[in-house]
C-alpha cells in the first residue's frame, strides 16, 4: 500500500533567486502526478533535522525529480547540501485535471508545484504572486508568460479581473490567507477550484495524525485526504 | 539465523516487533511488518483532536499534541475493527477514557471480537485535560481500573504507563495488582515546545508529549525499574530504532519491542530492526530473542520473574 523509500543521488543544486532548485536522478522511481508529495530527509541525516519533509516535485523528467525549496530551517538546508537524498513517495491525491480551460495561481513557495502542471496543461493561463523581485525569479521556471506581481500587489487583484465569465478550473498552490481568498473568488463566480494545502507533517503517510486541516468542517489528516482539495472541502 | 519467535501474555509472534499506539494507521499503509498491530487510543466518543500545529520537531524527536483524535468507540468496532481484523495479524487494541466505567465500557465491547488479542489501557496520555494521564499517576487509580477492566474481557489487559511519574516501581505493582497481564512502557514523556517568533506555547495544544531517539535511556530506565518490580511481561517502547535498540530493551526486561516515531521517518524501519536483531542473535549465539530478556538485571532480581 506503501511505496518503497529510495535513496536518490543528488545531480545538482542550483539557486533560483531566493530558492533552491533540487535535481535528482531518478532512477525510475515513481514520480506520481502533480500535486502529490514526497517526504524527504538528507542521507546521512543531519542531527537536528530526524523527520523527513513534505515537499512537491516541481517536474519529473525521464531521467530527473526535481524540486523547488524555500530553505527554512535545518531539514531544507540539509537537502541542499549535496549527496543523497531519501524519498519516499509520491503520496497523498494531487491534481485531478479537468477538461477546459485553467487558471494556475501560485503564492510564494506554492509556485513550487506548477511547472509540472504547466506541462500538462499547456494552454492555461498563469498567475503568481511573490514578496521580493528575488522570489519572483522562479517564475521563469513555472511558465515564460505567467503574469507575476510583486506585494504589494497581490495575486489575487490579476485572478479577480481575470474570473468574471471565465468557464474552466482554477487550481492554487500558496499560503493559507492566499488560498482562502483564492476559493472566495472562485465561489463568488462559479468557478471550479483545486487546492494545494500545507500542513506540518511527521510521516506523510497517515500515521501520525499531525497534519490536521480543516476538511469538510472537521480536523482531518491533510496527507490522507490531500493536499490537493476541493476548495469547497477545505472552506466548508 | 535464529527465529525471532516469541511467546507474549500467551501469544506466539513471529517476531517481538510491533508498533506503538497512535503511531501506524494500518488501514492507510498496511501493517509495515509488525508482528502485531496496535491501534491508536479509542475512547467511548468520537474525537477530532487538538487545533495545529500539532506536532513540532525538537533534539532527537518530536513533540506531539494530536490529543486522541479518534472515530469513537460505536465507530470503531462498526468500521475500523473489521477491516483490521483482514489485515492477517492479531490486533491488539488501546483504550482510552475519563472514568473507569468508560474504559469498562470500551474493554468489553472490544474484547468480545475475536480479532482482538489483548487491550491496552492507556492510562498516560499526557494531550487530554484530566482522565488518562490522571488515573496512570496515580497507584490507587490505576489499581482499581486495571481490576475493574480485567473483570469485562477474557483477554489479556495491559496497561501502558506513563514516564512522567515519581516512581515508576508504584504504579507498576499497583496494575501489576490490579491484575494486568502485563505493561507497556513507555509512553511520552511529557514536554512542551516553545515558538521562538513569539515566545508562546507552539502546538495547538499547548503542552504535548516527547517521543523518539531523545527518550530512550527514559524508556530503558522505566522498563529495567517495572521489571524488576513486577516480573510481568513487558512491551517496551521510546526511542528504538533498529536492532540494537532492541536487543537493549530486551535487556532491560521487555519481552516484545514497540516502534513509534521512527516509523515516522522510516516505513522500512520494523523489517531492517528485526533482521539486525536476529543477526545480532546469530552473534551471540542466542537460540531466541527470549534468551535476552532480562539480561541486564543481577541473578538476585530474577526472583520475582514470572
Ligand atoms: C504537501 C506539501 C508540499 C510542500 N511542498 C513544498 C515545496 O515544493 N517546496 C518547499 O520549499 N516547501 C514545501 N512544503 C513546505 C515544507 O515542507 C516546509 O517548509 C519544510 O518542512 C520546512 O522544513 P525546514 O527543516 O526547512 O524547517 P523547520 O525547522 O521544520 O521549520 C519550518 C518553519 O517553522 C519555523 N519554526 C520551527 N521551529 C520553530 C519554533 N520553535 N519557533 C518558531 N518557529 C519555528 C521555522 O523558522 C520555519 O519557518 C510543502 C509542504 C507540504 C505539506
Ligand atoms: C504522534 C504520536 C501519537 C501517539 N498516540 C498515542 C496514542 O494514541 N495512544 C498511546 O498509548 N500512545 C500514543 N503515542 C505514544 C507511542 O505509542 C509511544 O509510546 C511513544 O511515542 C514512545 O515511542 P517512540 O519513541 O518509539 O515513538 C503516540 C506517539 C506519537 C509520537
Ligand atoms: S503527516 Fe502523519 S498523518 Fe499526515
Amino acid at each position: 500500500m506503501l511505496p518503497q523509500s529510495r535513496s536518490l543521488a543528488v545531480r545538482a543544486v542550483e539557486a533560483c533567486g531566493a530558492y533552491t532548485l533540487l535535481r535528482l536522478r531518478r532512477d525510475g522511481a515513481d514520480a506520481g502526478v502533480p500535486g502529490q508529495f514526497f517526504m524527504l530527509r538528507a542521507a546521512p541525516a543531519p542531527a537536528d533535522a530526524y523527520l523527513s519533509r513534505p515537499i512537491s516535485a516541481a517536474w519529473a523528467d525521464d531521467d530527473e525529480l526535481a524540486f523547488l525549496l524555500d530553505v527554512r530551517g535545518p531539514g531544507t538546508r540539509a537537502l541542499t547540501a549535496g549527496g543523497a537524498v531519501e524519498v519516499l513517495g509520491p503520496l497523498g491525491h494531487g491534481f485531478e485535471l479537468a477538461p477546459g480551460p485553467a487558471l494556475l495561481v501560485g503564492g510564494g513557495i506554492g509556485a513550487a508545484i506548477l511547472p509540472w502542471l504547466v506541462r500538462l496543461l499547456p494552454e492555461a493561463r498563469v498567475l503568481l504572486g511573490f514578496r521580493t523581485d528575488a522570489h519572483a525569479v522562479c517564475a521563469a521556471l513555472v511558465h515564460p508568460d505567467a503574469t507575476v506581481v510583486v506585494e504589494p500587489e497581490l495575486v489575487t487583484e490579476p485572478l479577480a479581473r481575470l474570473l468574471p465569465g471565465f468557464e474552466g478550473t482554477v487550481y492554487a498552490c500558496g499560503p493559507d490567507a492566499m488560498l482562502g481568498a483564492v476559493a472566495a473568488l472562485a465561489a463568488e463566480h462559479g468557478v471550479a477550484c483545486q487546492l494545494a494545502m500545507e500542513a506540518a507533517m511527521a510521516c506523510g503517510f497517515g500515521a501520525c495524525h499531525g497534519c490536521a486541516v480543516k476538511i469538510d468542517g472537521r480536523w482531518k489528516r491533510l496527507c490522507v485526504e490531500g493536499p490537493v482539495l476541493e476548495a469547497s472541502r477545505a472552506v466548508a | 539465523m535464529p527465529s525471532l519467535e516469541t511467546s507474549f501474555c500467551g501469544l506466539r509472534l513471529p517476531t517481538p516487533f510491533v508498533n506503538g499506539s497512535g503511531t501506524l494507521d494500518a488501514l492507510v499503509s498496511g501493517t509495515l511488518g509488525v508482528s502485531a498491530f496496535v491501534t491508536k487510543t479509542v475512547t467511548l466518543n468520537p474525537r477530532e483532536g487538538n487545533p495545529p500545529p500539532r506536532i513540532a520537531e525538537t533534539p532527537a524527536g518530536m513533540v506531539n499534541s494530536i490529543g486522541l483524535a479518534n472515530p469513537g468507540l460505536d465507530r470503531f468496532l462498526e468500521d475500523d475493527l473489521p477491516r483490521l481484523a483482514e489485515l492477517g495479524v492479531p490486533i491488539v487494541a488501546s483504550v482510552g477514557g475519563w472514568s473507569p466505567g468508560e474504559y469498562a465500557t470500551a474493554v468489553a465491547r472490544i474484547g468480545a471480537h475475536p480479532a482482538v488479542v489483548a487491550i491496552e489501557l492507556n492510562v498516560s496520555c499526557p494531550n487530554v485535560e484530566s482522565g488518562c494521564i490522571s488515573i496512570g499517576t496515580d497507584p490507587r487509580e490505576t489499581r482499581a481500573l486495571v481490576e475493574r477492566c480485567r473483570r469485562e474481557t477474557d483477554v489479556p489487559v495491559l496497561a501502558k504507563l506513563s514516564p512522567s511519574v515519581t516512581e515508576i516501581e508504584a504504579i507498576a505493582t499497583a496494575a501489576a495488582e490490579g491484575g494486568a497481564d502485563g505493561l507497556v512502557l513507555i509512553n511520552t514523556l511529557r514536554g512542551i515546545a516553545i515558538d521562538r517568533a513569539t515566545l508562546r506555547p507552539l502546538l495547538g495544544g499547548g503542552g504535548g508529549g516527547l517521543s523518539g531517539p531523545a527518550v530512550k535511556p527514559v524508556a530503558l530506565h522505566a522498563v529495567f525499574h517495572a521489571y524488576a518490580a513486577t516480573g510481568l511481561p513487558i512491551v517496551g517502547m521510546g526511542g528504538v530504532a533498529g536492532g540494537s535498540d532492541a536487543s537493549e530493551f530486551l535487556a532491560a526486561g521487555a519481552t516484545l519491542v514497540g516502534i513509534g516515531t521512527a516509523l515516522f521517518r522510516d516505513p522500512a524501519v520494523v523489517a531492517r530492526a528485526a533482521l539486525e536483531l536476529a543477526e545480532e542473535l546469530e552473534r551471540r549465539g542466542a537460540s531466541g530473542p527470549e534468551d535476552l530478556v532480562a539480561a541486564a538485571h543481577p541473578p538476585t532480581s530474577t526472583s520475582s520473574r514470572a
